[in-house]
């Protein structure tokens, strides 16, 4: 198992949540959108060097700030 | 005995079509998080009794994280449970996303019943939904319907009377995903499929490489057809109509008026070459109409068919990915692209789009970015009628001096606003193709508002001015500002009257620089400037019951310093 952030992680690869650095705030926001602790989700793409993150995450696609995918902690095989 | 009844569902799940079905009061939706930021309310007929329905904004949970979503839960807690039913509605398509509210409500205790909306979607993508067991497992009535094409609205209404409260204890967020895994395992069948080219399309829409390629031939081929379908219709319907019909008739209908009399300077205004001229008359049945309907209106309609489809299709959310870089630069995020192209219809229900937006910063930027730099349809149709006749070129530059003045502003707005810009967090919709009766009928509601609310002030514009005109009312206002109009702008004195107008209306105000016979710099400057210049009223008072007096204020000095600005620098340094 190895660790990084959702930015880290290369597009078109699958990986679960380990954590979630942030306030509350932040991890209520994400938990109600379905990103939680243990949640798996695949990175579709990463536009730019500071861009937003698309994820596909259940049957939905979302798309994060570079601040909020920082934050975004997984690990993947 | 129901008195209220309340929809309420995750962004973007049809709330609002589920609400006009219901109702018959027809409100604009879109395929896009956020297109209800107003709550409108309507009145189903069940049996003998009316019955109020709500349509709340869009919520994730309830536990509310934006503004939006703090006012649909607010309305909800304050209502008598005894006496309503919530009616969550859920997008088939992505079932589990959506329960965690459901699940929410069940618990709090108000009676609800679940409307899977979207079956028909979900069942081109190989979703299958058990909807009895889905049912049984929740205790609450679950019905599944098509909103867009009416199909389970029925069910809906007469079952309505089943929906109580269900005994389910409080569980904290985590054990609800726990549960809801469990609950969309046991109803949920997906057949196994391949990508299908619209799921690829959804794809490549949001990687770097393609989605800019994607975005660029989008918007390239929205301006064309715009234009195409806009100039179309004036050369084929409405010149000919003014032209050939309209005119010979006002001028036999005239001919017995006094050709400097009063009644005849107000209706007809000034004969050019002894004939009525369209463009240059002035008067409240030549010019008047000839701008809203020859010019304005041919437009309205073919850049609202264009963005109504762009907006049912999902496209937006994915270019409001592709330019969240950008826009951050100038304190914004990738959703203001949504406000920013509404701005480009009307700026009034792009400036109320903002309330989409999480931060009063972003709306305070957003508001304040619109109303100067984003040029109405009535006003950019104007543009390319008058500037277009002397070439392409000239109206390029009108975009690109306002392009480059939005850059400016942006960036310096986002270094002085206190405050900060809150992270993009944003669903992306997949693609769907509604109906094309839904379109026509969202083209339809956008032009009938746009009718109502422009021909009574362009009569009453046009007539007031010619009134003023008349007696020679505007000379004083004339006489104070020609220091600025003529020694800052180059424009003839008499184009303060157009200024003065624009904060009537722009398209009217263009309208007032026709007779002057300006030249091409002049044109270029005068039309620049009305577009910087005052928001028109409508914006003026949306920004003030939005943003409050204070920033209107700072808004509007802002916007007076930018036009002296871009007024001087462009008479006296750029087009020399």
């Amino acid at each position: 198992m190895k660790k990084c952030s959702l930015v880290q992680l290369k597009p078109d690869n699958r990986a679960r949540v380990a954590e979630i650095h942030g306030g509350d705030n932040l991890r209520n926001r994400l938990m109600s959108m379905g990103i939680y602790k243990g949640k798996e989700l695949v990175k579709l793409s990463h536009i730019g060097l500071r861009g937003p993150v698309v994820v596909k995450i259940g049957r939905g696609i979302l798309a994060l700030g570079h601040g909020v995918a920082a934050k975004i902690i997984l690990e993947h095989e | 005995m129901i008195k209220k009844i309340y929809l309420i569902g995750n962004p973007n799940v049809g709330k609002s079509v589920v609400f006009s079905r219901l109702t018959g009061v027809n409100v604009v939706s879109s395929n896009y998080p956020g297109t209800t930021v107003e709550i409108s309310k309507g009145f189903l007929k069940l049996n003998e009794d009316r019955i109020e329905v709500i349509d709340l904004p869009g919520t994730y949970s309830l536990e509310p994280t934006s503004r939006a979503e703090e006012v649909a839960v607010s309305i909800l807690n304050d209502s008598v449970k005894e006496e309503m039913v919530v009616i969550n509605i859920l997008d088939s398509t992505n079932l589990e996303r959506n329960l965690l509210l459901t699940l929410q409500l069940i618990e709090a205790g108000f009676p609800v019943m679940a409307c899977l909306n979207m079956c028909d979607d979900a069942g081109h993508r190989g979703i299958h939904i058990d909807v009895d067991k889905l049912e049984n497992i929740l205790q609450i009535p679950v019905i599944s319907t098509c909103a867009i094409t009416g199909r389970g609205i029925r069910m809906l209404t007469e079952r309505l009377p089943q929906a109580h409260p269900a005994a389910r204890g409080a569980l904290s967020n985590e054990d609800r995903w726990k549960e809801i895994g469990r609950i969309v395992e046991s109803v949920q069948r997906l057949e196994h499929r391949h990508h299908t080219l619209r799921e690829m399309v959804e794809d490549a829409s949001v990687r770097p490489l393609a989605g800019f390629f994607i975005a660029a031939c989008v918007l390239y081929a929205s301006f064309k057809i715009v234009r195409f379908i806009g100039e179309s219709i004036i050369n084929k319907i409405t010149d000919p109509f003014f032209l050939g019909i309209y005119q010979p008739m006002l001028e036999k209908l005239t001919s017995s008026l006094d050709k400097k009399g009063f009644l005849f300077h107000l209706l007809i205004g000034d004969l050019v070459g002894g004939t009525i001229d369209f463009k240059q008359s002035l008067g409240v049945l030549t010019t008047a109409p000839y701008i809203e309907f020859g010019m304005v209106l041919p437009y309205i309609i073919s850049f609202y068919l264009v963005l109504s489809a762009l907006e049912d299709i999902g496209y937006l959310p994915r270019l409001a990915i592709l330019l969240d870089n950008l826009l951050h630069r100038i304190g914004l995020h990738g959703f203001a692209v949504i406000p920013v192209l509404l701005g480009f219809g009307c700026n009034v229900p792009g400036i109320l789009a903002t309330r989409a937006l999480e931060s009063k910063r972003e709306r305070f930027i957003a508001s304040t970015i619109i109303s100067i730099g984003i040029p109405c349809v009535p006003l950019q149709a104007m543009i390319f009628g008058l500037l277009g006749a002397f070439g392409g070129f000239y109206v390029a530059g009108v975009y690109l001096t306002l392009f480059f003045i939005i850059l400016v502003l942006g960036i310096a707005l986002n270094r002085i606003v206190p405050g900060y810009s809150p992270e993009f967090l944003l669903e992306i919709p997949p693609y769907r193709f509604p109906p094309i009766g839904a379109l026509i009928k969202k083209l339809y509601l956008r032009v009938r508002g746009f009718l109502i609310e422009a021909v009574p002030v362009v009569l009453g514009g046009v007539l007031l001015v010619n009134v003023l005109l008349y007696f020679k009312l505007f000379d004083l206002v004339t006489a104070i500002s020609a220091p600025v109009i003529q020694g800052l702008f180059g424009l003839p004195k008499e184009a303060v009257v157009a200024l003065v107008i624009g904060f009537i209306r722009k398209d009217v105000a263009v309208g007032m620089l026709m007779p002057l016979g300006l030249s091409v710099k002049q044109l270029f400057i005068g039309t620049t400037l009305l577009a910087i210049s005052f928001p028109c009223i409508a914006t003026f008072i949306v920004i003030w019951k939005e943003l409050g007096l204070k920033d209107l204020a700072k808004s509007t000095f802002i916007m007076m310093i930018i036009s002296l600005i871009v007024g001087t620098a462009l008479n006296f340094l750029i087009l020399r």
